[in-house]
C-alpha cells in the first residue's frame, strides 16, 4: 500500500537515489567541470574555459583513437551479430543439440577479458598455436606476427572480442526465436515457406526486439572496450590499438596525471556512446514498431 | 540521454494472477525452451543442405569452445612439453603449473578480496535496488517516471567517463584503497540494471497481496520484507548471476581504486602476471583457469539463470 504513503515511498528510494547521485551523477557533473580546468594530479587547477576541447579537436592522437574506436565497434557489431544470429538459427532448428550447443558457446562469455587476453596472446604469438597450425597445414606463408603488426593488431583484438561474445549474441537471438509463436511458424511452413525465404519474411522481422538488444549491447560494449587492448597490446604497436578508453586511462594514470584532459576525452567518449547507441536504438525501435 | 541499453516497460500497472507469474519475461526463456524443445525439430525438413548446416554448426561450436579446451589441456602439460610442441597431444599430465600460478597470482588472497567485493556489492545492490523499485513500480506519477528514467539512463554511461572525477571524489572521502569504495562504485553502476529488473517484476505482482497484508495490519516496511521480497526470488537469482559475471570479471575498478596488495582482486592479481611472463602459457593458462573456475562452479548449479540473466529484455513480454 506504498502508493498511499508518499513519505514512505521516498524513504524506500532514498538509499538508491543517494548512492546514484553521489557515485554517478555528481562525478558526471564534476567531469564536465574538470574538463574546463587544467587540473593535474595533486593540483586542483584553474578554470581554462574550452581550451581543452580546442586542444582535443587538433590532437591527432585523440582523433586517431576516435577513428580506431569507431572502426573497431562497427566491425565487431556486424560480425559478432551475424555469427550470433547464424548460430542461434542453427541451434533453433536442431532441438536435440540446442542445449549442449548453447552451453558450449557461452563459455567464452563467462571468461573475463583478462583471461581471454591471456589465452589469445599465447595463441597469436609468433611461435604460438595459430602460426604452428598454419605451418602444419602447409600455409606458413600466412603465418604472421598478429599482435606486433600495426595493420593486424586491432583486428586480432576484434577477433577475440567476437570470439568472446558471439555466443552471447546467439543467446539473445535464441531467446527471440524461443519467443516466436509456433502457430505462425507452422502456418508459414504449411504455406511452403522454408529456408532462406522463411528466414527473411518471418523470422527476421519477428526477431526485431532481440536484434535491438543484441546490436545495442554489442555496440556499447565495443565502444567502451578496454581490457582486451590493455592486456593484449597495451595500445601498441605504434598506437594502432589505442582506443578512446585506453587514451583516457593513459592520460590520467599513465604518469602525466592529466585529470582535466582525461576528463575531456571522457566527455568525447560519452558523446560518442550516447550518439551512436541513441541513433542505432531509435532506428531499431522504429523498425520494431513498423513490423 | 535516452534510455539505450534496456527497454522501458509500459508504466501501466498490470494485474496478473499468481499462476501467470511463471510465464513472465524473467522465466520466459527456460519455460519456452522446454515447451518447444521437442516441437522445434519437426518443422524443418532435413535435406542435403541441412547436413552441410550440421557440419558448419559443429565446426563453429568447436572453434568457439576449442580455446577453452586447449587452455585446460595446456595447463595440465609439463612446461617443457608445451615449449617443444605447443599444439601436441599430452603425453604426461601435471598439476605443477596450476600450483605455480596459484602462488604467483596470490590466489587465496585474491579469492578472498573478490568474494568480499562481490558479496558486498550483491547484498547492497539487491536490497537498495529492490527497495527503490517497489515505489517506482507502484506509483504512476510523473515524478516517479522521471526518477526511473534517470536511473535507466545511467546504464549507458561507461565507467571511463566517470573515472577521473570519481577517483578524486573517492580520494577526498578517504575511500580509495578500501572495499567500501569499490563496493559503492559497483553498486551504483549496477543500480540501473537492478531497478530495471525489479521494477518490471513488481508490476507483475498483484496489488491485492499488499492490500491483504495491510488489512492484516502490516505496514509498508513489513509488507515489503515479509510478503514481497521473498516473491522476488527468481529475479534476484537472475540479477545475482548478472552481478557475479560483471563484478568478478571486472579489472578497471579495482585496478584504479585499489593499490593496497592485500585488497587486490583475482583479476588484478592475474593482470599483474602480465609483463615479465606475458606469453608463457604454462603460467598464464592455469591463471586463466583459476580466474574463471569459481564462476564455472557457481554456474554449473545456476545454469538456467545464466541465459535468462544474459538475455533479460531481449523479448517483449
Amino acid at each position: 500500500m506504498i502508493h498511499r504513503k508518499p513519505l514512505i515511498a521516498v524513504a524506500f528510494m532514498a538509499p538508491a537515489v543517494a548512492m546514484y547521485l553521489a557515485i554517478i551523477v555528481y562525478p558526471l557533473a564534476q567531469g564536465l567541470v574538470l574538463s574546463g580546468t587544467d587540473s593535474k594530479i595533486g593540483n586542483p587547477g584553474a578554470f581554462v574555459g574550452v581550451s581543452n576541447y580546442v586542444a582535443l579537436a587538433s590532437d591527432s592522437d585523440v582523433m586517431r583513437a576516435l577513428g580506431i574506436t569507431v572502426a573497431y565497434a562497427v566491425v565487431v557489431v556486424i560480425v559478432q551479430n551475424a555469427v550470433g544470429l547464424s548460430l542461434a538459427r542453427a541451434l533453433y532448428i536442431r532441438p536435440r543439440v540446442r542445449q549442449l550447443g548453447s552451453t558450449l558457446i557461452l563459455v567464452p562469455t563467462l571468461m573475463s577479458a583478462v583471461m581471454a587476453a591471456f589465452v589469445w596472446n599465447s595463441l597469436l604469438a609468433p611461435d604460438g598455436a595459430i602460426n604452428s597450425l598454419l605451418e602444419s597445414l602447409g600455409l606458413s606463408s600466412l603465418a604472421h606476427v598478429w599482435l606486433g603488426d600495426p595493420s593486424t593488431a586491432l583486428w586480432a583484438i576484434a577477433l577475440v572480442n567476437i570470439w568472446m561474445f558471439s555466443g552471447y549474441s546467439a543467446a539473445i537471438f535464441l531467446a527471440g526465436y524461443m519467443n516466436m509463436s509456433s502457430e505462425l511458424l507452422d502456418a508459414s511452413s504449411v504455406d511452403g515457406a522454408a529456408g532462406w525465404r522463411r528466414f527473411v519474411s518471418i523470422e527476421w522481422p519477428l526477431l526485431a526486439p532481440a536484434t535491438t538488444v543484441a546490436v545495442t549491447l554489442s555496440l556499447i560494449g565495443s565502444l567502451k572496450v578496454f581490457e582486451l587492448p590493455f592486456v593484449m597490446t597495451n595500445g601498441g604497436p605504434a598506437g594502432s590499438t589505442t582506443t578512446l578508453t585506453m587514451l583516457i586511462f593513459a592520460k590520467i594514470f599513465g604518469g602525466q596525471g592529466s585529470f582535466a584532459y582525461g576528463a575531456t576525452i571522457a566527455v568525447l567518449l560519452l558523446v560518442v556512446v550516447v550518439l551512436f547507441a541513441g541513433v542505432t536504438q531509435s532506428l531499431l525501435r522504429r523498425r520494431e514498431e513498423r513490423i | 540521454m535516452a534510455n539505450t541499453t534496456i527497454s522501458e516497460p509500459d508504466m501501466a500497472n498490470t494485474t496478473i494472477s499468481e499462476s501467470d507469474m511463471a510465464n513472465t519475461t524473467i522465466k520466459a526463456a527456460p519455460t519456452a525452451f522446454r515447451a518447444q524443445r521437442r516441437a522445434g525439430g519437426r518443422r524443418v525438413r532435413r535435406g542435403p543442405l541441412s547436413r552441410i548446416g550440421d557440419v558448419i554448426l559443429a565446426i563453429t561450436v568447436i572453434l568457439i569452445s576449442a580455446p577453452f579446451a586447449y587452455t585446460v589441456v595446456t595447463s595440465l602439460r609439463p612446461a617443457s612439453d608445451v615449449i617443444n610442441d605447443p599444439l601436441g597431444w599430452p603425453t604426461s599430465l601435471t598439476v605443477d603449473n596450476i600450483a605455480n600460478a596459484y602462488s604467483k597470482m596470490n590466489y587465496t588472497q585474491g579469492l578472498l578480496s573478490s568474494t568480499i567485493v562481490l558479496a558486498g556489492t550483491m547484498i547492497l545492490t539487491i536490497v537498495v535496488g529492490s527497495l527503490a523499485a517497489y515505489p517506482l513500480a507502484r506509483i504512476s506519477r510523473s515524478w516517479t517516471t522521471w526518477v526511473y528514467r534517470i536511473f535507466i539512463a545511467g546504464s549507458t554511461v561507461p565507467i571511463f567517463v566517470l573515472i577521473a572525477p570519481l577517483y578524486l571524489f573517492l580520494r577526498d572521502l578517504g575511500l580509495l584503497n578500501s572495499y567500501a569504495g569499490v563496493i559503492l562504485t559497483y553498486t551504483a553502476i549496477n543500480l540501473p540494471v537492478a531497478i530495471f529488473f525489479y521494477t518490471s517484476f513488481f508490476r507483475q505482482i498483484p496489488i491485492e497481496l499488499e492490500e491483504a497484508a495491510a488489512i492484516d495490519g502490516s505496514g509498508p516496511v513489513r509488507t515489503f520484507f515479509v510478503v514481497l521480497f521473498p516473491l522476488l526470488r527468481p529475479v534476484t537469482a537472475t540479477l545475482a548471476t548478472f552481478l557475479t559475471l560483471s563484478v568478478w570479471n571486472d579489472l578497471i575498478v579495482p585496478l584504479v581504486f585499489v593499490q593496497d596488495p592485500s585488497l587486490k582482486t583475482v583479476m588484478v592479481n592475474a593482470y599483474s602476471l602480465v609483463g615479465s611472463y606475458t606469453l608463457d602459457p604454462s603460467l598464464l593458462f592455469p591463471a586463466a583457469l583459476l580466474g574463471v573456475a569459481p564462476l564455472l562452479i557457481v554456474f554449473a548449479f545456476l545454469q538456467r539463470y545464466i541465459v535468462s540473466g544474459l538475455t533479460m529484455g531481449a523479448v517483449k513480454s
